[in-house]
């Protein structure tokens, strides 16, 4: 049981005690194993009953036992040290880098000897930010974002109405063509007129990409400059030009807005909340939803409901940089990009406001691509290491990687952080691959293990809500049929629940709320029979009845 | 624990290391934290006091493996002293370095070493004396196994530490343990700071670590290692200047080899403080409450006592022991976490900024800079006590002394007193957050304590209201009635021979309240697992349940009296529970308990006859540690019978739920056991106790009487409350034992002639050995059916008793039939029904028959009529009746 690296020097040495009872002489040896890990007086205590010795050898047997413990090990101590003080002096080891190792432990770990902080922007404003968000200015901060959201809003609405035209235009054009293909017009034609059309496309979308990423840097610029101005201001109230000057907007943001329409259709979402208790004995309480909804839903901004999205920002804004975080996971495949499915729609939702603390989400995915390199090389390094002592088998795998180094495993998993969406501080990309809508998925299966360390991120960073695609799809399709659905949401329940009692040892128990959302396209009836598994697997907690007192 | 005195309190903190990633211990269970492992062993370190080292008083666990240590502390340290930069006077550096040799060879002693010795860590009190702090970081690091950073100070690590270089935290998969350091390691460090004593300087401040380092191996290659440190630093002239002693003691200190350098102990009695030496006594830990040496051994009073009242200085609370002035200013809103926060030690960057990019499969992360607030930041914060001596600035002089000897006033005529008896009134759970209150209950247990056993039947008084939590360990152990010196005891037995039983205690522990931190610690598991063997073998004839260890667990958490306790407590309450063959013994306890259902509850017991469902007295188990310790507060002061109470209590609360219940959910409600209002429960459990006449709950397998009652005045004047009623003596009108199918068969509870008598308050002249306690408000007022024909009842029966003969009582469904006689039983219902009779048949089916029509408090007389007889008690009614 005892973990026996680290303990080299275990020595057998015999005690020997003599006494004598009368004439007799006696000589009592007790086999003692250094260093002596037990308490001294019960091992005194031990001898004493298990030799059946008189009891008038006891305190001098004690005496005796303690000081040869105390002697040997002190003896021990000494022969350990003098054998290091030896090696350093040989040349065995190498003074120069036991001192270097010496050195790099304390500048890495105590804060007397690390190099002093560099300032990081980033934290500078955060806390700024924080202090801010929690003050008065609140209201200015929200006013502003809202402001620069409008008018990036505005910008793709320009966008879209323009790429509309052209299409439009071309289409046109297109029809023409055609109407005269085969009479004065070849095939050719045709072909480098839809060259023509796909370039002018191309350039007019790149010149509005640009001219997106151009006004999200202005405005992310002018935003953290004005957050610390703002903050300086406050500090010193007397020059609160800057608070003059938003004080206006507020008016004018309300009529600019009420125009539009609304754009997002509300759907009906169905929705059922659970409290539930995790623990034999010491239990602990959390939250879970079982949603209908889209996982982006969470993202977007609705600009409808003027008053509830307020609220929505607020409560976002102010726990971003505390530690109550609000994170999703979203399921992509194995490319780290944002060109197709839900990242691509992701990606889109992404961009429709500005994101005033963290890099874009291109910027973000870039660093995430070279990160994931670094990984693997060291990865790959450590492996080739462990391959020189043992050849194990796992080259399968080896060679997956290999292929293609920038690609990510299914069970892997990246984070994106964001300031600018709805509900949602922080994406969790996990990795799934074809084999999470087969029947056969199993609670050992990659995206089981990438949901645990999800939520052991979560522990690790105080994020406590998260949101989980139940059924580990986003989109329903022809083979999901009821009884794969209910095999899938008990699995994903069953382990959800496992990984939670485990995060309740990690973290002493924080109470989280944990919500499981299902595809929109999922049947009424359905969310029901789900809805009425959940308890079954949770305990729900009993409710607690009032009565009257006797 | 020495008083506080002119000391304070500090507040430090750490970082455990993290664990690795997803690796299992060798049972396949989850490896335990560091965090929780440093918990364990740090338990011992409270014990340890010495008036040269720092007490330890708590530890607490934090967010993300955040470990605060609660210690004494002083503002000022060695660390002034060198700031000053002047040298310091031989004498007093030959007192600095002996006070500093007696606190490491106190700490050798108990198998420790410092480790981190530096000028910050010798701390001085307001009289100059030194006291060591951090002196226990290393033993509950593992000697630095725990912990990512390396422990010590590089100016003064000893060559050898060096040497032996450190382990490599970083990488977890080949960790390689550094070899301990011995207490050799200590001097030397010792022997630089007082080189930087006598310079007053800091040494090596010029160099970086990694050449300090070097240089101090280095000196292995110096003959005289003082005047190469001397001359590296140009003060060869103040070297030439010392005395000889303190040259002697440097270079005792600074020997190179450590085979060379003397322990703390060979120094100490050196002769180079032979003049210092005389001005310190030896130090005696005080006795504790059961050690085996007299308490007063080394009570020493000055010549004139007057002297010991001379003391002006108000300070009163500065006179209590660190850990209650520690409790207290926790009550008083003390948080440490919140302190070291306001003086930005622990400052923690928001987690959105801190998140990594990029997580394996196996969840080992990546693209995550390494968070400068985990960086390790040493720095002690004073706890200002401000807030606390606020909050008591009204609290008198009485309130810290209050006088023993008067029995009446349980709370002290202080200015605050009627503030505090109506704080008295106030539920348990506000009163134990009480200050002021705690302050007096502390204080007056305190000093009640101090004088157990004599002042025994006032512990008994106080613990009836209630127990501080803070004492409650020593408090129980004192209600149990341990005495003499209990830890030699322990010491004595053998509790390391692999004995059968070890393999359950192996399984059973880690299943048992792994959720508290203590007990889930190794340090924990081997001490409870040595409690159990002790326990086990000091008993041979005794087996182990796995409920033995839920109650074992809750003293093992208490004190480390747990044996003891154990010892005292399973005779008491559970007599014969654990023998070989336990199942008789068992299957009587529940019959009791079912009938004691059945006598307070029969709607309740109807139901749960129906679905065959019985509830099991330990169900208590499942419910968390805080919980229990109220309800074991009462426990403890009751008899062995009111287990059942609480059982019953339980039962009451849950009642709603049960009656609307199968079996299959009654079994899951207790599964999971809901939320029970335990003040509530233990209110209950004391009326049902007082309802239940005494001998309902007699059992044939309970604990005999002791066989040599001590009439030392402690037990007998206990209340009826407490007494067992196996220990009243046994008379013609007490219970025989009846078999124990018999019992099975009946429904209702038993109680003896005696306790008949004693209820209906007849008086006779037989019977005058029966302790009658007349005009008791609680004692139930009862109705004796006689359901003997009208015949018998005629020829005598007990005075004010009804007769419903049992031939005409029900009709074939079991309803009663209406008459006069079951009009009065109606009217009667909600009392206790004392069902009299000639056949024992008869009888229970009466009783049984009236439990199904739900009259509560329904009980037999045992044996019938006859035993009534011979007491002349039967009284014939007049003719015209």
């Amino acid at each position: 049981m005892k973990p026996n690296k680290g303990k080299p020097f275990t020595r057998a040495r015999d005690y020997v005690y003599k006494f004598s009872a009368g004439n007799e002489h006696l000589v009592l040896t007790v086999p003692l194993k250094f260093p002596v890990q037990e308490n001294i007086s019960h091992l005194h205590g031990r001898l004493m009953v298990l030799h059946n010795l008189p009891c008038f050898i006891e305190n001098d047997l004690k005496q005796s036992l303690s000081k040869f413990v105390e002697e040997e090990t002190i003896k021990d101590y000494d022969r350990e040290a003098e054998a290091a003080l030896e090696a350093v002096k040989s040349g065995k080891v190498d003074i120069n880098q036991l001192a270097d190792t010496w050195a790099k432990a304390y500048r890495e770990t105590t804060l007397e000897h690390a190099k002093p902080e560099e300032t990081s922007w980033d934290e500078d404003f955060a806390d700024v930010y924080h202090d801010l968000i929690h003050s008065p200015a609140s209201e200015m901060l929200l006013n502003l974002e809202h402001n620069y959201f409008v008018s990036i809003s505005e910008l793709i609405s320009e966008r879209d109405v323009e790429l509309k035209k052209l299409r439009e235009r071309q289409g046109a054009e297109m029809d023409k063509v055609m109407r005269e293909l085969g009479k004065s017009l070849t095939d050719q034609d045709v072909n480098s007129l839809a060259a023509q059309h796909f370039e002018s496309q191309q350039d007019l979308e790149n010149k509005w990409t640009n001219e997106l990423k151009q006004t999200t840097a202005i405005q992310k610029q002018e935003y953290q400059e004005w957050v610390i101005k703002l903050h300086q201001d406050l500090k010193n109230p007397n020059n609160s030009s800057v608070s003059d000057e938003i004080k206006v907007q507020p008016s004018q943001l309300r009529e600019s807005v009420e125009g539009n329409g609304r754009i997002y259709e509300e759907q009906r979402l169905l929705e059922e909340s659970f409290t539930i208790h995790l623990g034999a004995q010491l239990k602990t309480m959390h939250n879970l939803r079982l949603l209908r909804a889209d996982m982006l839903d969470f993202c977007k901004h609705k600009r409808n409901q003027r008053s509830g999205v307020k609220l929505h920002r607020l409560q976002t804004a102010m726990s971003l940089y505390s530690t109550s975080l609000c994170g999703m996971v979203l399921l992509v495949d194995n490319r780290i990009s944002s060109y197709s499915g839900i990242k691509r729609d992701f990606a889109t939702v992404c961009q429709e406001c500005t994101d005033f603390h963290f890099p874009g989400i291109q910027e973000q995915l870039e660093i995430v691509q070279k990160v994931v390199l670094k990984a693997r090389a060291q990865r790959s390094s450590k492996t080739k290491r462990h391959h020189e002592n043992k050849i194990s088998g796992n080259e399968d795998k080896l060679k997956n990687i290999e292929r293609n180094q920038s690609n990510i495993l299914p069970g892997e998993f990246y984070i994106t952080r964001h300031s600018n969406l709805s509900e949602i501080h922080v994406a969790f990309h996990l990795c799934v691959d074809d084999n999470v809508r087969s029947v056969s998925v199993t609670a050992r299966d990659p995206a089981i293990m990438g949901l645990r360390n999800i939520l052991k991120v979560c522990c690790t960073h105080d994020i406590t809500t998260i949101s989980i695609p139940l059924l580990l799809v986003h989109e329903m399709s022809e083979e999901m049929t009821i009884p794969w659905c209910l095999k899938r949401a008990e699995l994903v329940f069953k382990c959800v629940k496992g990984f939670m009692m485990e995060m309740a040892s990690w973290d002493g128990g924080i109470s989280r709320t944990v919500q499981f959302l299902v595809p929109q396209t999922i049947s009424e009836e359905m969310f029901y029979q789900l809805s009425n598994m959940l308890p079954q697997i949770f305990r729900v907690s009993s409710t607690l009845t009032l009565t009257s007192k006797h | 624990m020495f008083p506080l005195k002119d000391t304070v309190m500090g507040a430090s903190t750490f970082f455990a290391s993290a664990l690795p990633h997803d690796v299992c211990g060798s049972n396949g269970l989850p490896l335990t934290p560091n965090s929780i492992k440093i918990l364990g062993r740090f338990q011992i370190l409270k014990t340890i006091t010495h008036p040269r080292l720092c007490q330890y008083v708590d530890i607490t666990r934090g967010k993300h493996e955040r470990l605060v240590v609660a210690a004494e502390h002083c503002e000022k340290s060695l660390e002034d002293l060198l700031r000053e930069r002047k040298p310091v006077s031989s004498s007093r550096i030959l007192c600095i370095a002996y006070e500093v040799l007696q606190g490491l060879q106190y700490m050798n002693k108990h198998g420790m070493v410092h480790r981190a010795l530096s000028p910050c860590n010798i701390l001085l009190d307001r009289k100059g004396h030194v006291k060591l702090a951090k002196f226990g970081l290393y033993h509950m690091t593992a000697q630095g196994v725990d912990v990512d950073f390396p422990i010590g100070y590089p100016s003064y690590l000893a060559p050898e530490v060096i040497a032996q270089g450190i382990g490599k935290p970083n990488d977890h998969t080949q960790c390689e343990k550094p070899l301990p350091s011995g207490p050799k390691s200590d001097v030397w460090s010792l022997g630089v700071i007082l080189f930087e004593l006598c310079m007053g300087r800091k040494l090596f401040q010029s160099l970086e670590i990694a050449e300090r380092l070097k240089f101090i191996l280095m000196l292995g290659c110096v003959d005289d290692i003082v005047t190469v440190l001397a001359e590296e630093h140009g003060c060869l002239d103040i070297i030439k200047d010392l005395s000889e002693n303190i040259i002697a003691l440097l270079k005792k200190c600074l020997t190179f080899q450590p085979s060379k350098r003397p322990t703390p102990e060979e120094l100490l009695h050196d002769s180079l403080f032979s003049e210092v030496s005389s001005l310190y006594p030896p130090f005696h830990k005080p006795a504790g409450l059961f050690s085996s040496s007299p308490r007063c051994a080394n009570l020493t009073l000055p010549e004139d006592i007057s002297q010991l009242c001379k003391d002006e200085d108000n300070d009163f609370l500065a006179e209590r022991s660190i850990e209650e002035v520690y409790y207290l200013w926790c009550l008083a809103g003390g948080d440490l976490e919140k302190e070291l926060v306001n003086k930005e030690i622990i400052r923690s960057k928001p987690p959105v900024c801190t998140l990594p990019n990029f997580l394996l499969e196996d969840g080992e992360s990546f693209g995550q800079g390494r968070d400068r607030s985990s960086l390790l930041d040493d720095t002690t914060v004073t706890l200002s006590l401000c807030q606390l001596r606020n909050r008591l600035k009204d609290v008198g002089g009485e309130a810290f002394y209050p006088l023993l000897e008067d029995d009446q006033p349980a709370l002290p005529h202080s200015n605050s007193g009627n503030e505090l008896s109506a704080a008295a009134t106030l539920p348990l759970i506000i009163r134990e957050r009480d200050t002021e209150y705690q302050l007096n209950r502390i204080v007056l247990f305190d000093r009640l304590l101090k004088a157990y056993p004599y002042k025994k039947n006032q512990i008994w008084k106080e613990a009836r209201v209630d127990i501080p939590p803070l004492l409650r360990g020593i408090t129980w152990a004192a209600l149990l009635g341990v005495e003499g010196a209990i830890e030699a005891k322990y010491d004595a037995i053998d509790k390391d021979t692999p004995i059968p039983t070890d393999r359950q205690i192996e399984v059973d522990i880690p299943r048992c309240h792994q959720y508290d931190e203590l007990l889930s610690s190794p340090e924990g598991h081997a001490k409870f697992r040595r409690v159990l063997k002790a326990w086990v073998v000091s008993h041979p004839n005794l087996v182990l349940l796995c409920f033995c260890l839920c109650h074992c667990i809750v003293f093992l958490i208490l004190s480390a009296l747990a044996y003891a306790c154990m010892s005292a407590f399973i005779p008491k309450y559970l007599y014969n529970f654990f023998l070989k063959d336990n199942s008789h013994v068992i299957q009587e306890y529940l019959t009791v308990f079912s009938q004691m259902i059945a006598f307070h509850d029969p709607e309740l017991s109807n139901h749960l006859n129906e679905i065959g469902f019985i509830p099991d007295v330990s169900a208590k188990d499942v419910f968390p540690l805080h919980k229990i310790f109220h309800l074991w507060d009462t426990l403890l002061l009751g008899n062995s019978s009111f287990p059942f109470c609480i059982g019953v209590a339980i039962l009451q609360q849950l009642r709603d739920r049960l009656l609307a219940n199968g079996f299959n959910e009654c079994i899951l409600l207790f599964s999971d056991l809901p939320e029970i209002d335990i003040e509530r429960c233990v209110r209950e459990s004391i009326n049902l106790f007082r309802w239940t006449p005494k001998s309902a709950t007699y059992r044939q397998y309970a604990q005999p009487p002791r066989q040599a009652p001590d009439s030392n005045g402690a037990r007998s004047s206990m209340s009826s409350f407490a007494a067992d009623y196996q220990e009243a003596p046994r008379s013609d009108l007490s219970r025989d034992s009846i078999n124990l199918d018999d019992l099975k068969a009946e429904v209702s509870p038993r109680i003896s002639a005696e306790d008949l008598i004693d209820l209906c308050e007849l008086t006779g002249p037989s019977h005058s050995k029966t302790p009658v306690k007349k005009t008791k408000p609680s004692k139930p007022k009862l109705l004796v059916v006689d359901i003997r024909n009208s015949e018998d009842f005629n020829r005598g029966h007990i005075s004010g008793s009804i007769n419903v003969p049992f031939t005409s009582a029900f009709t074939p469904e079991g309803d009663l039939i209406q008459c006069p006689a079951t009009a009065t039983l109606q009217s009667f219902k909600g009392r206790v029904v004392v069902i009299v009779g000639n056949a024992v048949k008869n009888t229970a089916a009466f009783a049984a028959h009236l439990v199904k029509n739900k009259y509560p408090r329904v009980c037999i007389l045992d044996g019938g009529i006859n035993k009534i007889k011979p007491t002349g008690l039967l009284t014939v009614p007049s003719p015209q009746i």
